[in-house]
């Protein structure tokens, strides 16, 4: 059976050169099927492997900055946002500087967040500038949000009151 | 050839059928097949360097679909996995205070008033019906985000009994009532 | 054997009922279409439990043609117990052409990895879900470039695999230049990892892996990784860590768990993901 398959295919592939046009064409008719791949906007492209099929996967340069120490980072950022987010409504007392430091606890929670849904969604290799754009985009909006919050801690009530007024009202 | 392969195909029966033996019909299992009725191989070899080889490989690589995954793979573990709402909620959440704090920012410029005290006089304004809907939208991502927060931090010490399989499914579910109930006490109760 | 000579009987013979003679005597092996199944059932006297079996088809001889799925329809009374069991009597009785990879039947080779009503595990280790008389649907491994039916291209993940060096990296000879020796503790570590056997069912069912197969290594990966890394005998942990030590390797893992939950071997790649994790955490 194998056989059969095999050398119909060959024949296939020596006989008729398949152009560039029917490559694409016909991989996004098979890819058709299911529903994902044509809603999504990043179908995944027809297979290509690059060296032979017993050279090993390249590895990457090691870099701990994006890697184990920004990991940690995170982490810490996230677990210290529990006691951060728990203790002014449960003590009443509403410190401004803990407020400032909620603030921007907060603010690079949300900022590592957004990149990794960047790095998972937008790929380096595949969509270079799109990538850059979306770092960048999100370096100044973070940027502009970190002023923004230092504007409502300075100038309104503070963050954690600002919740309690709405949530009261 | 012909000859010698109706001899071979009768020794395999034979073989394959032990009891054929004692049945008396091994001449007449041997003539029984016609050969039209045998599988035959048709096989056209070519000699290929491994380069070609390689190069039609690539080829039919090209071709082949990508086989479906969100679609197929058990709702329970994509679309109502934790990790995912972990993102959604997150994403809510950042996306909201992003867009406030640049509102925020250009509030003056716009005529805009997003001070505290104005958006707490517009929500005092809603009936409760809305002010309730309204809290409970943002306190069941709260709670989600934060409990599965709670979680996945538990996950990344490493402890061996949060990793058992029963645990992950049971705390998955858990999770959604826990969230869902702590949303409605911080939308009602508070 | 004698499976295979009835399929050819029901392929090629159809227009000689005289030679359904000799192939008919052992009536388990024969094919059961749906609509034959009434007439075995009284030849038998047991009714028949008929369920159907959902299978993703695609064709490379026909590489234009739209991935499908098509139904067969088997006597559970007939067939064996596991979905390898259905699978295999599909292919000897219904359908020669439906391709798919077995080997060992036992789940030790890791062949038959497919998926099975949503999720990922090993054919020959699942069971028909008799009790339901739902469809079974059968699908290749999720995410991955079909070669033929149930057959996926696992070229990138044993690409991977290679990469992370899987084997002893040493410098010092043992002391007495016999074996490297390890204490009881140190070998009971690789317990839950040496045993995995590369199917690929939890790396195909990480939806992070889906969308970053190129750079992330994905769960079976990682285990093998952990595996080496925590290995007492070996030297390298500190380079086999550098390897790891950016933003795709290893740190696309959003401990979604999906991989625990879908190993047919009962290992916990989630686990030895997090445990590589804590350990390059400090």
């Amino acid at each position: 059976m194998a056989s059969i398959a095999r050398s119909a295919l060959l024949r296939q592939a020596t006989a008729a050169p398949i152009t560039r046009q029917s490559v694409i064409a016909s991989s996004l008719r098979a890819a058709a099927f299911h529903t994902t791949s044509r809603r999504s906007l990043l179908p995944p492209l027809p297979q290509r492997v690059e060296g032979s099929v017993n050279d090993p996967a390249p590895v990457p340069d090691p870099s701990p900055s994006h890697g184990s120490y920004h990991w940690t980072f995170d982490r810490l950022v996230a677990a210290s946002l529990i006691p951060l987010s728990v203790a002014p409504f449960a003590a009443g007392s509403l410190n401004p500087t803990l407020d400032a430091v909620l603030c921007a606890t907060l603010l690079i929670h949300s900022h590592t967040g957004f990149q990794n849904i960047i790095i998972d969604y937008i790929p380096k290799k595949r969509t270079p500038r799109a990538r850059r754009i979306f770092t960048w985009g999100l370096n100044a909006a973070t940027v502009v949000v970190g002023l923004a919050l230092y504007e409502f801690e300075t100038t309104d009530v503070g963050l954690t009151e600002a919740i309690k007024r709405v949530w009261t009202a | 050839m012909i000859a010698q392969r109706v001899g071979t195909t009768a020794l395999r029966r034979v073989a394959a059928k032990s009891d054929a033996f004692f049945t008396a019909n091994v001449a007449r299992l041997a003539v029984a097949p016609p050969i039209s009725a045998m599988q035959t191989r048709p096989v056209a070899t070519q000699k290929l360097t491994p380069s070609d080889a390689n190069a039609i490989l690539a080829k039919q690589r090209l071709l082949r679909p990508v086989s479906p995954h969100l679609d197929i793979y058990d709702k329970s573990q994509t679309w109502f996995g934790g990790s995912i709402w972990q993102r959604f909620t997150g994403a809510g959440f950042s996306g909201a205070m992003y867009i406030f704090g640049a509102s925020y920012l250009a509030a003056p410029l716009l005529g805009w008033h997003l001070e505290s005290a104005s958006l707490a006089a517009a929500m005092g304004a809603l009936p409760l019906a809305g002010k309730g809907a309204i809290k409970f939208v943002l306190a069941w991502p709260f709670a989600f985000h934060a409990l599965n927060g709670v979680r996945h931090l538990v996950f990344d010490t490493a402890l061996v009994s949060s990793f058992k399989r029963r645990t992950i499914v049971q705390t998955g579910w858990y999770l959604w009532g826990a969230s869902i109930v702590s949303g409605l006490y911080l939308a009602f109760f508070l | 054997m004698a499976a295979l000579r009835s399929t050819t009987t029901r392929l090629l013979g159809s227009a000689r009922p005289a030679f359904r003679l000799p192939a008919a005597a052992p009536v388990r092996g024969f094919a059961q279409l749906a609509d034959a199944a009434q007439e075995s059932a009284t030849a038998t006297a047991e009714p028949a439990k008929l369920k159907t079996f959902q299978i993703y088809r695609w064709n490379p001889d026909t590489p234009t043609e739209k991935p499908r799925m098509q139904s067969y329809t088997l006597d559970l009374n007939k067939t064996g117990p596991m979905v390898l069991d259905a699978l295999i009597r599909i292919k000897n009785e219904l359908d020669p052409t439906l391709t798919f990879r077995r080997s060992c039947r036992e789940g030790i080779c890791g062949s038959c990895a497919m998926n099975i009503n949503g999720t990922n595990t090993l054919a020959c280790l699942c069971r028909i879900p008799a009790e339901d008389s739902a469809e079974l649907k059968i699908y290749p491994l999720p995410h991955t470039y079909v070669v033929k039916d149930l057959v996926p291209d696992l070229t990138q993940f044993y690409k991977q695999y290679k990469s992370i060096k899987p084997y002893l990296q040493r410098d010092t000879p043992s002391p007495d230049g016999k074996e490297y020796r390890q204490t009881k503790e140190d070998r009971k570590k690789l317990d839950g990892l040496y045993e995995c056997i590369l199917c690929a069912c939890c790396s195909t069912s990480c939806p992070s892996y889906w969308w970053n197969s190129e750079e992330y290594l994905g769960p079976a990966i990682l285990l093998q990784s952990y595996r080496w890394l925590i290995d007492s005998r070996d030297e390298r942990t500190a380079q086999r860590q550098d390897a790891l030590n950016n933003s795709m390797s290893l740190y696309r893992c959003h401990t979604i768990l999906n991989c625990t939950r879908t190993c047919p071997k009962g290992l916990n790649p989630g686990l030895a993901i997090a445990q590589i994790k804590k350990q390059m955490a400090f």
